[in-house]
């Protein structure tokens, strides 16, 4: 197959631009025709496969003080250069052109929609706020392996631009994993289309366990933090007030703060006396939760949410009171990370109202 | 137990004047198809259409695929307890089309889910079902059927299709002879004592989805919800003791009668390994149930078929894991070494995020894939089982069968993933 020459456009700093050190940190973008310095290194490598048809510079102390604003004035400048990809640096140990190319790297793929690739030494801070959103090439600390790190990056960008569906992975992508690729890993879990079935797979993986083989689980064992229960609350309850929480997914009808039923990321918090009147018709309420048919819910929500149990025990004083309002979010297929900051976000809300108790139900 | 699978590859499907077979074309007359569809009254009228590799073809509601089977001894029964009269399946002669398929749709069905089978592009080259020849089925409900009851009816008529097919292909020469006999009485073999016992542990089936609260019957005929631990010959999960539900998330009819593990495990028989049979069990939604079914069916693995190795495999959902892990743990505890299957739902994340269980013991994960990944498909020119305007689930926003692209999450792409090990997928971290 013919194939197009990629279009490429690469970013260094001012000193890599060769504009000048230290004294030039603080330069606006400017772009240039073609290759300039270790870009010429680049266009050797990429040969017939694709041309640098121009550099975009930038002084570090712009860029990094500038942040996303300034990123924006360097998209715009490529922007008529047409680029298939932008590949920035590499930037090896020095943290603020890693931090640089990492954000000018991200604003290409959000703003041009192209594929970006950069490099840097893994303990560049630019590997950490980036990572996850741009593919980083590993080098190495110095400058002295500028072509190598230069290929690596080159057949990555090469990789993201195919147009051919002959990876291994189901979406047709071309990427390799990143030991393979030589990228930071970016925190994504892909399909691979591999050699044998699963079935095939498992009778292996037995066979070698029973032998005392070495053996490749396909799962990463999960790092569960120990949970203690809290303390009880050692005071007269009748002095208390205890909050309602739920992931079950119960909300008004219509689900107005649309909680999603399945990967939710969000939790609402309703005032009981209106979502749940005393005598309240079972229409009002549904339930945003895939992982479970709601039919006992939705007959009676007090099976969830024992809001009936609870007014009994306000009203014969044996707790202080329930708390006017009633959490609520769906857990179902929800990232364990995610379930805590949820979790931190509405205990910091419930201590700031000085809540006493609270009674978590699950479904 | 020997039951010997009969294989007639199908080189086509098409519409004729008598139902019948002729090198390798099956001629079918859906007049006659239609008739025996409507002699369930619960069916007022069914649609039938042929969906062939490269139509331009999008077949939605999909609610089941069955692969046309039938008995061949005399006295035989075709899915006993669903179908036919209760038989124990598993003995005999099946005979078995190969290419071909029965597409169930129910257009009426008001489940959150049903899957999406396409006959061209990306949606046919990534699933198994994209290069066979189906005979698809859209009923219509008689006046005042109830939806469970709707569904009971529309299982029915793709098991009589199934069959009615697999008859018609009369004294064709087969293929293909599959032989599976195993006399777990007698385990081991002489000469093959030296080989490690292996079992199988099934997990059938999760009460958590039950729509409507009701549970759907998927072994012979009977509801399992609460079923404990039980024993089966694996050739009566090949022969038709077991079917799916009536959704398909990564599980159908076909893949059962093909199961994919258990013809792995038969494959290495005798050369690797002693097949010591099958413990089938179901996910729980009470912890003492759980418990139960945990110790029960370690106890049976270990101390009734003396199982040194199994491999678990899990139903589609979250829950499930915990209860599959309850039982590996329990085997591992009683001596019995495991691997088990998961199935991972988030794109974002690692592997490790998604096992919900920690015991050392576990380290022998094999994963079926990250089933929620997004596909795109192109726009299809004509849609079976519903119209153009039938929506297609997304959790992120609206779309319809007939629009210029849509894009599903894999496990609603049937024939992608598979719960039973048949697919070639895995997630890996990237």
């Amino acid at each position: 197959m013919d194939r197009k020459r990629l279009r490429v456009v690469h970013y260094l700093n001012q000193f890599f631009g060769k504009e000048g050190g230290e004294d030039k940190a603080h330069i606006p973008f400017l772009i240039k025709a073609g290759p300039i310095g270790a870009g010429m290194v680049l266009q050797k490598i990429l040969g017939e496969r694709g041309d640098v048809v121009a550099t975009l510079i930038c002084g570090d102390n712009y860029l990094a003080q500038g942040g996303e604003k300034a990123s924006r004035e360097g998209i715009e400048l490529i922007l008529p250069c047409k680029p298939d990809i932008l590949i920035a640096g590499p930037a090896f140990e020095a943290g603020r052109y890693g931090v640089a190319c990492g954000g000018i790297c991200k604003a290409a793929h959000e703003k041009l929609g192209i594929p970006a690739v950069t490099g840097m030494y893994e303990e560049n801070p630019g590997v950490e706020l980036y990572r996850k959103e741009v593919y980083i090439c590993k080098t190495e600390r110095s400058t002295v392996k500028m072509a190598e790190s230069l290929k690596l990056m080159a057949n990555l960008a090469l990789k993201l631009t195919s147009k051919e569906k002959e990876g291994k992975l189901l979406s047709g992508e071309k990427i390799g994993r990143p030991e393979e690729d030589h990228y930071f890993p970016r925190g994504l879990i892909k399909n691979e289309i591999v050699d044998k079935t699963a079935a095939e797979r498992s009778v292996e993986m037995l066979l070698a366990k029973l032998q005392e083989r070495p053996f490749q689980t396909e799962a990463k064992r999960p790092e569960l933090q120990p949970f203690y229960p809290s303390p009880p609350i050692g005071r007269d309850l009748s002095d208390c007030e205890i909050a309602l929480i739920s992931d079950g997914g119960l909300v008004p009808k219509g689900n107005p703060d649309r909680l999603r039923s399945r990967g939710n990321l969000i939790w609402a918090k309703y005032r009981i006396e209106t979502f749940w009147p005393r005598e309240f018709p079972a229409a009002a309420l549904e339930v945003s939760h895939t992982g479970y048919f709601p039919v006992h819910v939705l007959e009676d929500p007090n099976r969830l949410v024992p809001v009936d149990i609870l007014r009994d025990l306000e009203k014969e004083g044996i707790i202080g009171r329930l708390h006017p309002f009633f959490y609520s979010t769906s857990g179902c297929t929800t990232s364990q990370a995610r379930c805590q900051e949820m979790g931190e976000e509405i205990a910091k809300e419930l201590w700031e109202k000085k809540v006493d108790g609270v009674i978590l139900t699950s479904t | 137990m020997r039951l010997q699978i009969e294989r007639i590859n199908i080189g086509g499907l098409c519409a004729g004047s008598r139902t019948g077979m002729s090198d390798h074309v099956l001629y079918v007359d859906f007049g006659e198809l239609e008739r025996i569809i409507l002699t369930d009254d619960r069916i007022k009228a069914a649609k039938l259409d042929i969906a062939s590799p490269g139509d331009r073809v999008r077949i939605v509601n999909v609610v089941d695929v069955i692969q046309p089977r039938c008995k061949v001894d005399p006295g035989g029964t075709d899915f006993p307890g669903s179908l036919g009269k209760l038989r124990i399946a598993g003995e005999g002669r099946t005979r078995s089309l190969e290419g071909i398929s029965v597409v169930l749709s129910n257009r009426y069905s008001k489940r959150s889910y049903s899957s999406l089978i396409d006959m061209f592009g990306t949606g046919a080259e990534m699933s198994r079902y994209g290069i066979m020849t189906h005979l698809c089925i859209d009923p219509v409900p008689s006046d005042g059927v109830g939806e469970r009851n709707f569904e009971s009816a529309v299982k029915l008529a793709g098991l009589k299709m199934a069959v009615h097919l697999a008859r018609a292909a009369g004294r064709h020469p087969v293929d293909r002879t599959e032989v599976h006999e195993l006399n777990l009485a007698r385990l081991p073999e002489g000469a093959l004592s030296h080989l490690p016992r292996i079992a199988y542990y099934y997990q059938l089936y999760t009460p958590q989805h039950d729509y409507q609260g009701i549970s759907d019957p998927i072994l012979y005929g009977s509801e399992v919800t609460g079923l404990l631990p039980t024993l089966l010959h694996p050739n009566e999960i090949l022969d038709g003791a077991v079917i799916s539900g009536h959704t398909i998330r990564e599980l159908d009819t076909y893949t059962i009668q093909n199961h994919p593990l258990v013809r792995e495990l038969y494959r290495r028989h005798g050369t690797d390994l002693i097949f010591a049979g099958v413990v089938i069990g179901v996910a729980s939604l009470e912890p003492v149930q759980r418990e139960r079914m945990a110790l029960m069916a370690a106890n049976l693995v270990s101390n009734v078929l003396g199982a040194e190795g199994v491999v678990l495999t899990k139903t589609h959902g979250g829950m499930p894991h915990v209860d599959l892990a309850l039982v590996a743990e329990a085997c591992e505890n009683a001596g019995v070494k495991t691997t088990l299957f998961i199935q991972l739902v988030h794109g974002v994340g690692s592997t490790a995020d998604e096992a919900s269980f920690s015991a050392d013991s576990l380290d022998a994960i094999v994963n079926i894939g990250q089933t929620q990944e997004k596909i795109r498909l192109p726009k299809a020119d004509r849609i079976l089982g519903g119209n153009p305007a039938t929506t297609i689930c997304n959790p992120d926003f609206a779309q319809k069968a007939g629009d210029e692209e849509i894009e599903i999450e894999g496990f609603l792409l049937a024939g992608v993933f598979d719960v039973l090990g048949g697919s070639k997928i895995m997630a890996v971290d990237y």
